[in-house]
C-alpha cells in the first residue's frame, strides 16, 4: 500500500479541514421552503441555565445568543453587538448593540440587558470558562441605550473570542437571582419543552432579528446521547446527527446521507499525572520512554481513519497557532520501542516492578495506550470510567496516565488554561502546576500583537512539551450527518448549532409539506 | 429417535429432544469446562496483542475467528473470555449460595421476629430484577471482577435463601426428624446430621439453573461497561466492542454472542439434568404417601 508521508498527510489533511469550511455549498441558490421541525442530535443539555452551562453549548445557542460570534476560520465577527471597538491600549472595549432584537417575551434588547448579564457571570459563576476574563473588569457601563462599554485592568486577547460565549438573558428570566429555569433570550428558537437526557423542543422565534429567519417551525433535539445516530439518519428519524468516524466514512461510500466536520478539531492527547507524580513517572526519562512506545499514526487510523490529523500541538495544522517547526521536530512521530526500553534501562527502571494507573473514559482508544504500557513491561492498572467517575478519580491524582481527548473551543486560551496552575477543570491535564508555564501564557494573553500572542504561547507550549505533562496523538474534526432534505444547514466552529454564520436559523427542509 | 425413561422428574414419560439427553448435556458441559480450563493455553495468539492494521479482519488461517476491532484474535480472546466468564459466574453463584442459604437457614431456625426481618429483606431485594440490582452495586462497589462476583452473589442470594427456608421446612415436618426429635436429638444435631444433607440436593440444583444467570448477567454488566477493565476479554466485553461494528465486521459481535448462546444453554440443559437427577420430590415411579 502506497503511504503519503505523515508530514505531507498532516497538511494535507489540514488543508482539506479549511476547504470544507470554505466550499460554497450547493444549497446557496435554492429558494428556502419554511414549516416542518428540524430533528437533531449532538450533545446533550445540562442546564436551562445559559451561564451555568458545564458541558455542551450545542443545544442552548439555538435559544440564546452572544454578543460576538465565531466564525469558519476562527475568527470573531459581530453577533448581538454590531460592530465593536478596542482602545489603543487593549483595555477599553466599545459595543454598538445591536437595535431591533427582540427577546421571545416581545422587549427590545438593551446595553443595560447586556451589562446585566456581564455582572451576574462576574459575581455569581465561579470556576468557568469566563472567570479570568470576568477578573479583569473594571467596569462594565450602559452608556446610552444600545452602546456599552467594558474596562478591562489589563489587556485581555481571548477577550472578544470568550464573548462568544457569554450568553445573552433576559433579566426577567424566571429563576434570574439564583438558577435560571426558563431563560427567555433572543435566538432564532424559544426555549420550550425540555425532558432532560430525552429531548429538547424549541419553537421558532416570530420576532427574531435576522429578516426572514428561520425558516423552521422547530428545532428538536434528542437528547438521548446515542453512540451511533447513522441508522437514524438512514431512516429518517433525525435530519442532522453526530456520528462515527467509521459511520461517518461509510455514509459518504453510500452517498444518501452527507455528512460535514466541525470547523474546529478534538485533539487527542494523553497525560502524565503532574500534581502528585508517583514514581518512577517523576522521572522525565521515563514518560519519554514511555511515550517511545506510542503508535501516534495508528492511534489516529484508529480514531479517525483518513479523518486524522498527526502532530505534537494543542492546535490542528492549518491553525494560526501551529507550528511547522515544532511538528516536524516531533521526536515521536514514531514510536520506537528500542529507545524506550533505553531511556528506561537509564533511568535504572525495571518496569515489571510497576504496575501503571491508567484512568480513562470508556472509548476503545485508550487500549492502544494500555497495550503499549503492557508491550513495555509494565503491569497495568486500568480505570475506564464514566465522564463524571472519571474526573472524579482524576481528581484524586493518584494515577500515572490519563488518555483523554477534548473538542473544539471558541479560543486557543481554553486550552492552554486548562494546564495553568489556577485553570478550569485542570484533572485531564494532570494538574500542571509551573509558574512559568503560567507566565508564558499570561504574557501571550496580554500582548496586544496577534504574532506575540502565538509566540508565547508557542513558548509555553514548548515548556509542556519538553516536561511532557502532556503528549499530544493528534487531531480530528467531529462528523455530521445531514440527509439530503436538509438545505442551508452548515456545521460552525464549535459544537454550537447557531451562529452569525450559519446553523439551524438558516436551515430549511427541502420537500417540506407543513 | 424417544427414550422413554422411568424415575426422571418432569420429563418422565415424554420424548425428550436429542438436545437433553444425559449423555450430550454432559459432553457439552465437559467441552466448556475444557474450553475453559485448557482454552486459552491452545491457541497460540495473545488475546490483548493488538495488530492495529489487521482490525476487524475476517478468519484466516492465522486467526481462525477473526481479529476484532483492536487487531486481536478473536480466537484468542474468546478462550480467554469463556475461563474468565464462567470463573465470575460461578464465583458468583457460589457467593450467591452460601449468603443466601446461610441467611435463609438461620431465618428458618430462629423463627420469629428474626425470621420476619431476614426474610422481609430477601423479599425486598427479590422484588428487583437481579440485573439492575447488580448495576446499582456495582456502581457502589466500582470495577474489577471482585466487585462483580459480590454483585452477582447478593443479586442472586434471595433464591437460594428461598429454597433454604422452604426445604428446611419441609424436612422438619418429615417423620424422620420428628421421629430424631422424639429419641432426643439436639437442634443443631438434627440440623447438622440430618436436615442439611437432605437439602443440599435442592441447593446445589438450584445452583445450576442459577449459573447461566450469573454468566448472562455478567455479560450485560461488562457489556455496560461496569465489569472488568475493557481490554480483559469477557464475553459481555467482546460483544460490546463488536456491536458499533456489526454491519462491516459482523464477526466480532458474533462469535461472542453466540458463544454465550451456546454455553448458557448447555448450562441450562445441565442444570435442567441435576435437578432431574437430585430433585428429591422427583416422581420416581412409586406412589408417595
Amino acid at each position: 500500500m502506497h503511504r503519503i508521508p505523515i508530514a505531507r498527510r498532516t497538511l494535507f489533511a489540514g488543508a482539506a479541514l479549511l476547504a470544507a469550511g470554505l466550499a460554497h455549498p450547493a444549497f446557496a441558490d435554492e429558494t428556502p421552503q419554511r414549516g416542518g421541525t428540524l430533528k437533531i442530535a449532538v450533545l446533550g443539555l445540562d442546564t436551562a441555565d445559559p451561564h451555568r452551562h458545564t458541558g455542551s453549548i450545542a443545544v442552548q445557542q439555538v435559544f440564546v445568543e452572544t454578543l460576538t460570534s465565531i466564525a469558519d476560520d476562527g475568527t470573531v465577527r459581530p453577533f448581538l453587538a454590531e460592530r465593536y471597538s478596542v482602545s489603543a491600549d487593549g483595555r477599553t472595549y466599545e459595543f454598538a448593540i445591536r437595535r431591533g432584537v427582540r427577546f421571545h417575551n416581545g422587549r427590545e434588547l438593551t446595553a443595560a440587558d447586556v451589562k446585566a448579564n456581564f455582572e451576574r457571570v462576574r459575581d455569581t459563576v465561579k470556576r468557568g470558562w469566563l472567570t479570568s476574563a470576568m477578573k479583569l473588569l473594571t467596569a462594565v457601563e450602559a452608556t446610552d441605550s444600545h452602546t456599552l462599554r467594558v474596562s478591562l485592568s489589563e489587556p485581555y486577547a481571548p477577550f472578544l473570542n470568550l464573548l462568544s460565549e457569554l450568553w445573552i438573558v433576559a433579566p426577567e428570566s424566571p429563576g434570574w437571582a439564583g438558577t435560571i429555569t426558563r431563560p427567555i433570550a433572543t435566538g432564532p428558537f424559544a426555549f420550550g419543552e425540555w425532558q432532560p437526557k430525552v429531548r429538547f423542543r424549541a419553537p421558532a422565534h416570530k420576532q427574531y432579528w435576522m429578516a426572514g429567519k428561520p425558516y423552521l417551525d422547530a428545532v428538536e433535539f434528542d437528547l438521548r446521547d446515542a453512540d451511533d445516530n447513522s441508522l437514524a439518519l438512514r431512516a429518517g428519524d433525525l435530519h442532522v446527527a453526530r456520528v462515527p468516524h467509521d459511520k461517518a466514512a461509510q455514509l459518504k461510500r453510500e452517498g444518501k446521507v452527507g455528512v460535514q466536520h466541525l470547523k474546529d478539531t478534538t485533539w487527542y492527547f494523553w497525560s502524565f499525572n503532574n500534581r502528585k507524580p508517583r514514581p518512577p513517572f517523576d522521572d522525565v526519562r521515563v514518560r519519554q520512554a514511555v511515550t517511545y512506545m506510542l503508535d501516534k499514526p495508528a492511534y489516529m487510523r484508529f480514531i479517525a481513519g483518513d479523518a486524522g490529523v498527526v502532530t505534537n500541538q494543542m492546535a490542528a495544522p492549518g491553525n494560526f497557532f501551529w507550528d511547522k517547526a515544532l511538528h516536524e521536530a516531533d521526536r515521536h512521530a514514531k514510536p520506537d520501542p528500542e529507545k524506550a526500553a533505553a531511556l528506561l534501562r537509564e533511568a535504572g527502571v525495571d518496569p515489571a516492578a510497576h504496575t501503571v494507573r491508567i484512568v480513562s473514559w470508556q472509548d476503545p482508544y485508550t487500549q492502544i495506550v494500555v497495550q503499549a504500557m503492557r508491550r513495555l513491561g509494565f503491569g497495568v492498572d486500568h480505570q475506564a470510567l464514566d465522564d463524571i467517575g472519571a474526573q472524579r478519580r482524576l481528581g484524586q491524582y493518584d494515577w500515572d496516565i490519563a488518555p483523554m481527548s477534548s473538542g473544539p473551543r471558541a479560543d486557543i486560551f481554553l486550552r492552554f488554561v486548562r494546564m495553568t496552575s489556577d485553570g478550569p477543570n485542570p484533572v485531564l491535564w494532570g494538574g500542571v502546576q509551573d509558574g512559568e508555564f503560567d507566565r508564558l501564557v499570561a504574557q501571550a494573553v496580554a500582548a496586544p500583537d496577534p504574532a506575540d500572542v502565538r509566540r508565547n504561547y508557542l513558548s509555553a507550549w514548548q515548556r509542556a512539551m519538553e516536561r511532557y505533562y502532556t503528549v499530544v496523538v493528534g487531531h480530528s474534526a467531529n462528523a455530521i450527518g445531514v440527509r439530503p432534505e436538509v438545505r442551508g444547514y452548515t456545521t460552525g466552529f464549535t459544537w454550537g448549532q447557531h451562529s452569525a454564520g450559519g446553523g439551524v436559523a438558516f436551515t430549511w427542509l427541502a420537500g417540506n409539506r407543513s | 429417535m424417544t427414550t422413554l425413561t422411568a424415575g426422571s422428574g418432569s420429563d418422565s414419560g415424554r420424548s425428550r429432544p436429542a438436545a437433553r439427553r444425559p449423555v450430550i448435556v454432559i459432553g457439552l458441559a465437559a467441552a466448556v469446562l475444557l474450553l475453559a480450563a485448557a482454552g486459552p493455553e491452545l491457541v497460540a495468539n495473545d488475546p490483548l496483542a493488538q495488530s492495529l492494521e489487521l482490525r476487524n479482519a475476517g478468519p484466516s488461517a492465522a486467526h481462525p475467528l477473526g481479529v476484532d476491532p483492536l487487531g486481536r484474535d478473536m480466537a484468542a480472546r474468546l478462550a480467554a473470555g469463556t475461563r474468565l466468564s464462567l470463573a465470575i459466574a460461578l464465583a458468583g453463584s457460589a457467593v450467591a449460595l452460601l449468603l443466601g442459604a446461610g441467611v435463609g437457614l438461620v431465618a428458618a431456625v430462629a423463627g420469629g421476629w428474626l425470621r420476619s426481618v431476614l426474610m422481609g429483606l430477601v423479599d425486598l431485594v427479590r422484588t428487583m430484577p437481579g440485573v439492575l440490582l447488580a448495576l446499582v452495586l456495582m456502581v457502589a462497589l466500582g470495577n474489577g471482577a471482585a466487585p462483580v462476583i459480590l454483585a452477582l452473589g447478593l443479586a442472586f442470594a434471595p433464591i437460594f435463601a428461598l429454597v433454604a427456608a422452604a426445604t428446611y421446612r419441609r424436612e422438619m415436618a418429615a417423620g424422620y426428624v420428628q421421629a430424631a426429635l422424639v429419641l432426643g436429638s439436639g437442634r443443631f444435631a438434627l440440623l447438622r446430621r440430618h436436615v442439611l444433607p437432605n437439602i443440599v440436593g435442592a441447593l446445589v440444583t438450584q445452583a445450576a439453573l442459577v449459573v447461566p444467570r450469573a454468566i448472562t448477567t455478567e455479560s450485560v454488566l461488562s457489556f455496560l461497561g461496569l465489569g472488568v477493565a475493557p481490554e480483559t476479554p469477557t464475553w459481555g466485553r467482546m460483544i460490546a466492542d463488536g456491536v458499533p461494528y456489526i454491519e462491516t465486521a459482523p464477526h466480532a459481535a458474533l462469535v461472542p454472542m453466540m458463544a454465550l448462546s451456546l454455553v448458557t444453554v448447555v448450562c441450562v440443559l445441565a442444570g435442567d439434568r441435576l435437578r432431574a437427577t437430585l430433585d428429591p420430590l422427583r416422581d420416581t415411579g412409586t406412589p408417595r404417601p
